[in-house]
């Protein structure tokens, strides 16, 4: 009786020890504002300017003529896709980096982009098709990129249900990518000049292909996704401690490594097949999420990076379709351009790197 | 509460360690020595469910572990291991809580109940003050107390610790120790503990489960254990390395031979840090007369002194300062280190005055009178020192002394 009411008295001192630290709390609230804002700004500029006020008409619906057509057609896609896709980008980094305690992870480490360059090849270069799409289907290309990311998914998935150390599917991960790019390199040698610059382009990575008919398909799966990260926080927790702990309190570790590796490659394979391999948001988001909130509690490390995620892929996309009018240069060019040297900063001016 | 039944753990299917029987109840503390390499880590793993049986069974409050799902056991079984948890930026509260990893849903909501538990295993390791600070920022000895509150917080039937206190200062060993003890016996938790440390495991634990040449064997007591002289031949103390059972502590023998000898004149622990000091500088040295059964004594024979004894609690006889004076001949200085002197040693006083009267250079350490003195030391350090000199007077001296 005695110790429960010491027990109590301590809760009631303590009681600031148990939620979110003030500073995260402040921290993710500073970080959503500049979501709308980048929205807004997102669908308004471009190659064809377009008033605030048509593209609101246009958002709501009510708008008309060619603003409110490129509005719905070409501006609100590319800017949902950014968002979300930056969004699944910055989330897969950030559990990739705790599941294999390494800053370096990205969401790519996996080899996803490179089963889907290995499948595009095919597709683009040699006219290959495996039976599995038509050439003249108008989706050849997105079909191709997504069932050769989902290979390399369901390959890992099962993987690392089965391997004894997490690094074994790093390393695997990392072979399986040269082996497909050893692939994908002859298959460019062999190809001619025109089909060789399509799949380039498509390599380079960009959110300007996004359309409906695509999206409408990927982003609820990368909705669905996004909210069901709040379940492998606590596994990704425990797991800071060490796999054994984890193990000791209770998690199954291959059950654990498989829903964490599943929940990091499913979406990236969907951002892939949308947008080609976007570099650097994966890695620098959880980076930056980890030095601004200075926790490592995934409850808001994962909300975090995907705001991180998101803004940086806006943020860039923007750039990439503004700085050289009316050219549009790679997205992995400006979040790398603007980014590296961010993160150094903070890097030379921080406590060092803590997954 | 936990108990093994012809266990054999290792890895890969080859087993480390075979046929191990034992159990542990409620509320003791029984701790796991035996050389490196011994099987001490897979023993405890195999145990806390973390590497699977190769054969036998574990027994967690009569239930088989084979049959209980992670999350079961979780519950049963807490874990300190010799895992190094990397600094992260948690707290020390998001830390303990951790281990409500097998009460909470998957989104580790914390009910009430499982605060108020967080709370009682922070109390119990006594880091309530530390909750809201980060890992990172703790001592070595800090951050194994949150590892422990995190395992308490498991509210755990059995307690496995591997090497818990290797890496911590001799204070925060003790500390952690006691405290694992207490919080064991008043929660009735059954503590497996391996420890490095010999002589803290010979002082803390309530049973021993002694661990070499892939067997297991259990001892009631750590005493019984160290009177069969145990530590001994487990850790295989007879060279350069010993034990003493008497001080229950692991010694060191330093192997002197040739240069000059000492004889120091001793009792009643007056001696223990000389010899001590001489071993360490490389001399060898004779004593006496000690008192068997006086701390000096055992000291002395420990560090391969020669010893010239008497019985205990007898007066130093005749024969035994005809025997010490002996022994002196052969030094090339004495030694007295001013002890307390009494009816049974009073001969050891004028054994001293002897020797000095002999021609041996005699220094004194300490306040006590003593005829014939050359040199009087106040410390151990001035000691040092003063044979230094007295040696190398001695060196110089011979030649002429021959000569006459």
């Amino acid at each position: 009786m005695v110790r429960l009411l010491r027990g109590e008295a301590l809760t009631e001192l303590g009681a600031e020890a148990e939620y979110k630290s003030p500073r995260s709390r402040c921290v993710l609230l500073l970080l959503s504002l500049p979501i709308a804002p980048l929205f807004i700004v997102s669908i308004v500029l471009g190659g064809y300017a377009i008033q605030p006020w048509d593209a609101l008409a246009a958002l709501s619906g009510g708008g008309r003529g060619e603003a409110a057509l490129i509005v719905e057609s070409i501006r609100l896609p590319r800017t949902l896709a950014a968002m979300l896709g930056g969004a699944s980008l910055g989330v897969a980094g950030a559990i990739l980096q705790a599941l294999f305690r390494n800053p370096l992870a990205d969401p790519y480490i996996l080899g996803v982009s490179a089963g889907s360059s290995l499948f595009l090849a095919l597709s683009i270069l040699t006219g290959a098709t495996l039976g599995l799409w038509t050439p003249t289907n108008p989706y050849s290309l997105y079909t191709a990129a997504f069932i050769g990311a989902l290979v390399v998914v369901i390959v890992m998935i099962v993987l690392s249900g089965v391997v004894r150390t997490t690094t074994t599917i790093l390393v695997a991960g990392i072979m399986f990518s040269y082996l497909a790019y050893a692939v994908t390199s002859i298959l460019q040698v062999f190809a001619d000049i025109e089909k060789l610059r399509a799949f380039t382009y498509w390599v380079m990575g960009s959110f300007s292909g996004a359309r409906w008919s695509i999206l409408g398909l990927g982003l609820p799966f990368l909705l669905i996704f996004l909210a069901a990260m709040v379940f492998l926080c606590k596994p990704l927790n425990a797991l800071l401690l060490g796999e054994d702990y984890a193990r000791s309190m209770g998690m199954n570790l291959n059950r654990a490594r498989m829903l964490i590796v599943a929940a990091a490659a499913l979406p990236v394979s969907i951002v892939t097949t949308i947008a080609g391999s976007v570099g650097f948001i994966g890695l620098s988001a959880p980076y930056l999420a980890r030095q601004l909130t200075r926790t490592s509690n995934h409850f808001t490390i994962i909300p975090a990076s995907a705001l991180l995620g998101s803004t940086l892929a806006t943020a860039a996309d923007l750039i990439s379709r503004l700085a050289l009018k009316p050219i549009e240069i790679p997205i992995t060019a400006v979040t790398a351009l603007f980014g590296a040297p961010l993160v150094i900063y903070l890097l030379l001016r921080g406590r060092g790197v803590q997954v | 509460m936990i108990e093994a039944v012809d266990l054999s753990a290792g890895y890969g299917g080859r087993p480390v360690i075979a046929g191990v029987n034992l159990s542990v109840r409620r509320g003791e503390f029984v701790a796991v020595i035996g050389p490196n390499a011994a099987g001490k880590t897979t023993l405890l793993k195999t145990l806390a469910n973390l590497l699977k049986p190769l054969g036998g069974v574990v027994y967690i409050s009569g239930t088989t572990t084979s049959r209980m799902a992670a999350r079961e056991i979780a519950r049963l079984v807490g874990s300190v291991l010799t895992e190094q948890p990397r600094p992260t930026q948690l707290t020390v509260f998001e830390v303990v809580s951790l281990g409500r990893y097998p009460y909470t849903n998957p989104m580790h909501t914390l009910t009430g109940r499982d605060r108020s538990e967080v709370w009682r295993a922070l109390a119990d390791a006594g880091i309530t003050h530390l909750s809201s600070r980060r890992l990172s920022e703790l001592s070595d000895g800090q951050r194994q107390k949150v590892m422990i509150a995190r395992a308490l917080a498991q509210e755990p039937r059995v307690l496995i610790l591997d090497e818990p206190v290797t890496y911590l200062d001799p204070k925060a060993r003790v500390e952690i120790l006691l405290t694992v003890k207490r919080v064991a016996r008043e929660r009735g938790i059954a503590v497996i503990a391996s420890l490095h440390e010999v002589e803290l495991a010979l002082r803390m634990a309530d049973r021993l489960i002694v661990v070499s040449g892939g067997r297991v064997a259990l001892y009631d007591s750590p005493e019984e254990f160290v009177a069969l002289g145990g530590p001994i031949h487990l850790y295989g103390l007879d060279g350069e390395s010993t034990f003493s059972p008497e001080l229950m502590s692991v010694e060191f023998r330093p192997r002197i031979e040739g240069g000059p000898r000492l004889f120091i004149v001793a009792g009643g622990g007056s001696g223990s840090l000389v010899y001590r000091m001489l071993a360490r500088l490389g001399y060898q040295f004779s004593t006496g007369v000690l008192h068997e059964g006086d701390i000096d004594y055992y000291v002395a024979s420990l560090l391969g002194g020669v010893v010239i004894t008497e019985q205990a609690f007898q007066p130093i006889s005749p024969e035994s300062v005809r025997r010490a004076l002996e022994e002196s001949r052969d030094c090339a200085a004495a030694i007295y280190t001013s002890p307390p002197i009494g009816p049974l040693n009073s001969a050891n006083h004028i054994l001293a005055e002897t020797i000095a009267q002999q021609g041996i250079p005699l220094i004194v350490l300490g306040p006590a009178e003593v005829k014939g003195v050359v040199a009087r030391a106040r410390s151990l350090a001035d000691l040092s020192k003063s044979i230094e000199m007295v040696l190398e007077n001695s060196r110089a001296v011979e030649p002429l002394s021959a000569k006459r």
